[in-house]
């Protein structure tokens, strides 16, 4: 397999996070209904790209390209790739991508529901992982790891970062769920941002164990040791972030329309979150990949 | 198998999921509009009906508008370059934009207003999009009476109804294209109208089954005409505030009389209105309390 494979796999992960950024300015800046059409915009192609319509059909045309990569992606690994499980993951992110577009449009026709624009956002997420994960799975790294690295001791790093992948996932949902619960001039449920700020400790306190348990143990691994320390990083930022978002969407209500800080912070706080998903993503893949579980030492391991 | 401390989490993230669920899957709560129930028979004028009218007063220093930024759009630039925002038009201490309507009531013969039922008008409500804000800002109509929304702007809009108790409607509205035309099945204090292309595009229609109700103009005026005689509930409704506030006043309308009712906004209602930090506060001081 060329190294083309995995460059043309980042592109496709790079895109991807730059459609979640699109998406996330249609949602700040209200403009989901800014057309009443779909496919199209106001019965064209290429509409006029003024007001919100800018940010509504920006974000389809970014998403169509994404589209089109992962076509290209799919049967690019198709003809390229020998793994048979690699080559049916590309199959599968390009029936993502698909299934994402079909709910975009959906969600536009009946008028943004919350559960279907909610479905939408975090199916978006789940897109990224596929295309993160393919990243991964065509790198060298990957293909030639370093030897195989054994656990010992009850602190299972593997464990602890799937689990901080379920917990961002989670609270990605919730995320989602929040965002789309209220728009702008609206205020935010408050059961559904307590539920929010619960799931960000949850993952605050998962997410910390896996980066410092795997830091502890692996700091001289870089394979291991990078994307955790990229993972508490972002952690920390996102955190931030998220205070931030929360005190601008607070006074947004009664703006004269979405404004900055509010939109910027907003879509920083959604592009982070992906962002953070994806390190953990990354390092969950590799633990995964380079650690075997010595049940021995597990089993004698002194009290 | 799953270790302790692995299940641990796992339950603790199943915990957060079920709570999202729960949450979201309450909904918004639906508002009623007290004269609504059972179909009665048909009000037929007695010749007996007076007049309820009165001015909307604002007290204290009313909250400024804020110039709109219409820079997303030339064509709105173009023809509203100093829009400003409507949400408190007060001139001379009198208050715009109300919306009055006669919520309950007693009829001079001990029936209730929502013991009658009463024709829709034939006539179209203009809602007009022009220079980027609506025309009329608020509007009163009856239920399923046509509504003719206009595009009088060189430029493309959508029309969004965002009700609580009719079904959510959203048009787009190229420039130069015929009016539209949409109706409400259901009473509703009041819905908001708004346009996704220019978000700083606000209205409000209130929808009523009777036609009892009226919008204060610029002068702070309304008047509610052909009220049969009775002692009525009155509400003034604006949009300033979290959601809204309401001023509610008992009234009697002679036969053939005028009766006065005067509101009086402003003190608790500009500070609620105002972007002030007050609802910031609450929500990082008592998230739990936030509001919705």
């Amino acid at each position: 397999m060329s190294k083309g494979v995995h460059r043309f796999a980042l592109l496709v992960a790079g895109a991807t996070f730059f459609l979640i950024i699109a998406g996330a300015n249609v949602t700040s800046h209200d403009a989901g209904l800014a057309t009443s059409d779909w496919p199209l915009s106001n019965g064209q192609v290429f509409p006029k790209m003024v007001g919100n319509l800018f940010w509504e059909h920006g974000h389809r045309l970014v998403a169509t390209t994404v589209g089109l990569l992962t076509i290209a992606l799919a049967i690019y690994l198709q003809v390229r790739e020998r793994r048979s499980w690699v080559r049916r993951l590309g199959w599968i992110a390009l029936g993502g991508v698909v299934a994402q577009g079909l709910l975009g449009g959906l969600t536009v026709k009946m008028n943004l529901p919350l559960a279907v624009s909610a479905a939408h956002a975090t199916l978006a997420q789940l897109f990224f992982l596929t295309t993160v994960a393919l990243a991964v799975f065509t790198s060298r790294g990957w293909r030639q790891p370093a030897a195989a690295l054994t656990e010992k001791g009850t602190d299972s790093v593997r464990r602890l970062c799937l689990i901080a992948c379920l917990a961002i996932l989670v609270q990605l949902v919730l995320g989602a769920v929040l965002r789309h619960s209220a728009t702008w001039d609206q205020y935010l449920p408050a059961g559904l941002l307590q539920t929010h700020i619960a799931g960000a400790v949850t993952v605050a306190l998962v997410l910390g164990s896996a980066v410092i348990v795997t830091l502890r143990k692996y700091s001289t691994e870089q394979y291991l040791a990078r994307p955790a320390m990229a993972a508490g990083l972002l952690l920390v930022l996102q955190l931030a972030l998220g205070v931030v978002t929360y005190l601008a969407r607070m006074a947004s209500p009664k703006d004269p329309q979405p404004l900055n800080p509010m939109i910027s912070l907003t879509v920083a706080h959604v592009a982070c979150g992906a962002l953070v998903f994806a390190a953990t993503i990354v390092l969950t893949l590799r633990a995964y990949r380079v650690l075997r579980i010595d049940r021995q030492a597990y089993i004698l391991a002194p009290a | 198998m799953l270790s302790k401390r692995t299940r641990l989490w796992l339950g603790l993230i199943v915990a957060i999921s079920l709570l999202s669920l729960a949450s979201s899957c309450g909904g918004p709560k639906t508002e009623t509009n007290e004269n609504e129930g059972p179909s009665g028979k048909a009000f037929a004028s007695k010749g007996d009906e007076g007049t309820i009218s009165g001015k909307i007063s604002y007290t204290g220093a009313a909250p400024e508008a804020k110039k709109i930024d219409t820079s997303a759009d030339a064509a709105c630039t173009a023809k509203s370059p100093n829009l400003m925002t409507e949400e408190w038009v007060v001139k001379d201490g009198k208050l715009a934009n109300t919306f009055v309507y006669v919520k309950d009531g007693t009829l001079a013969d001990n029936t209730k207003v929502g013991d009658y039922t009463f024709a829709t008008p034939s006539t179209a409500a203009v809602l007009d999009q022009n220079g980027c804000h609506y025309r009329p800002h608020v509007l009163g109509v009856m239920v399923n009476q046509n509504i003719s929304i206009t595009n009088s702007d060189p430029t493309t809009h959508n029309i969004h109804f965002t009700p609580k108790n009719n079904p959510d409607w959203n048009q787009s509205q190229p420039n130069g294209a015929a009016p539209l035309t949409h109706k409400l099945a259901r009473a509703e204090v009041l819905v908001p109208v708004k346009c996704n292309q220019h978000p700083w595009m606000k209205s409000y229609v209130g929808v009523l089954k009777h036609p009892f109700f009226a919008v204060s103009g610029e002068d702070g005026s309304f008047a509610i005409k052909n009220v049969p005689a009775g002692k009525y509930t009155v509400v003034a409704w604006h949009e300033g505030g979290t959601a809204g506030t309401e001023r509610t006043m008992e009234v009697t309308v002679p036969a053939k009389g005028a009766a006065t009712a005067d509101f009086t906004f402003g003190g608790t209602a500009a500070l609620r209105g105002q972007p002030s930090s007050l609802p910031m506060m609450s929500a990082i001081e008592f998230p739990m309390i936030g509001k919705h």
